[in-house]
């Protein structure tokens, strides 16, 4: 019988693996997607779906063997995982205690509907598979634990209270795990990454004692843009490339169209 | 003594992005924040000269200050 090496490399066209081929070696070889996607770029064949990235295999691959934790599945966190998905990030946890409802239906990724009274994970799960069925997903129906991140390589902030994001930014830097901030309101919003060497949570969320802002006003633009700055960086973070927001804090205004880094 | 003032976010709304204001000896950022009205629960981020610093915070002749609003929606 055929080897799933020679399956791929016989199917293949100009050094591409169509979304055909993968799934037709994933029903005859018995192997999820993300294992034929996995072997078509050891072989250094690009699957199609991921062709207009323009990385080149090997960072695709990493991409692909890369588990990163999403802690929040509303607004960010939703729009977040869908990015990271289309990219080709080979495994999300998704963590979330709420279900859909309908004041989320301005903004949120997955609330649709149909999605209302859906519990938001699973509503992300199921839209993500079919997004990219590559991607694994762990839809966690809770609050996160110290034990959902231990084992992934980014954090994204999904998040919408002050103090669980400087429980979870406490946690991040214990286990060494960059976490990448993203908080909106109206027009507005900001992003950081919180690392083991630096913790913009000091400078943004200093106050313990200060009251949570009350109903959350957001407009869907402001999380589109957060979220896709978010996504950004947890794959600049993946690849290891540079990035100004481990030193800076991201301040974006859609209203006067004024994105700027402060040093922190 | 002047002091330049900058608001962030949705601090600008009615107010100003960028302003040469005239303060009298010993005002701190609380007085400035009084001052333009603005709830000080809602005062996220404040540099004077770029550097971090609280409400309490004393300013001088030529300091900038900068006022950002909390955000912390997801």
């Amino acid at each position: 019988m055929e080897s799933l090496e020679e399956f791929l490399n016989r199917r293949s066209r100009d050094g591409v693996v169509s979304l055909t081929t993968a799934r037709g070696g994933s029903r005859i070889f018995g192997l999820p997607m993300a294992g034929i996607e996995e072997q078509a770029l050891l072989l250094g064949l690009m699957p199609g779906r991921y062709l207009r990235n323009g990385l080149d295999c090997k960072e695709q691959l990493r991409l692909l063997r890369a588990r990163v934790a999403v802690v929040g599945c509303g607004g960010l966190g939703g729009a977040a995982a869908a990015l990271l998905a289309r990219l080709g990030i080979g495994f999300l946890r998704l963590i979330d205690p709420d279900v859909f409802e309908e004041h989320n239906l301005n903004r949120q990724q997955f609330a649709t509907v149909g999605t209302l009274g859906q519990r938001k994970v699973q509503a992300a799960q199921d839209a993500l598979a079919e997004i990219n069925p590559a991607t694994g997903v762990d839809a966690v129906c809770g609050r996160w634990r110290r034990e959902h991140l231990e084992d992934v390589a980014v954090v994204i902030d999904g998040l919408d209270s002050a103090g669980e994001r400087r429980d979870l930014g406490q946690a991040c830097r214990e286990l060494a795990i960059p976490l990448v901030h993203g908080a909106v309101r109206q027009w507005y919003g900001q992003a950081a990454v919180v690392s083991r060497e630096s913790d913009p949570f000091a400078l943004l969320y200093p106050d313990t004692a200060s009251p949570e802002p009350g109903i959350p006003e957001v407009i869907a633009p402001t999380v589109a843009v957060v979220a896709a700055i978010q996504a950004a960086e947890c794959v600049k973070l993946l690849l290891g490339r540079p990035s100004p927001l481990t030193r800076h804090w991201l301040n974006c205004n859609l209203h006067d169209d004024d994105f700027d880094l402060t040093g922190f | 003594m002047q002091v330049t003032v900058k608001l962030f976010a949705f601090f600008r709304d009615g107010r100003f992005k960028e302003e040469g204001r005239e303060y009298p000896p010993g005002t701190t950022v609380g007085d400035i924040v009084n001052s333009l009205g603005i709830v000080r629960d809602e005062v996220g981020v404040v540099l004077v000269n770029s550097r971090q610093a609280g409400l309490e915070a004393a300013v001088a002749e030529n300091d900038a200050v900068a006022i950002f609003p909390v955000i912390g929606g997801g």
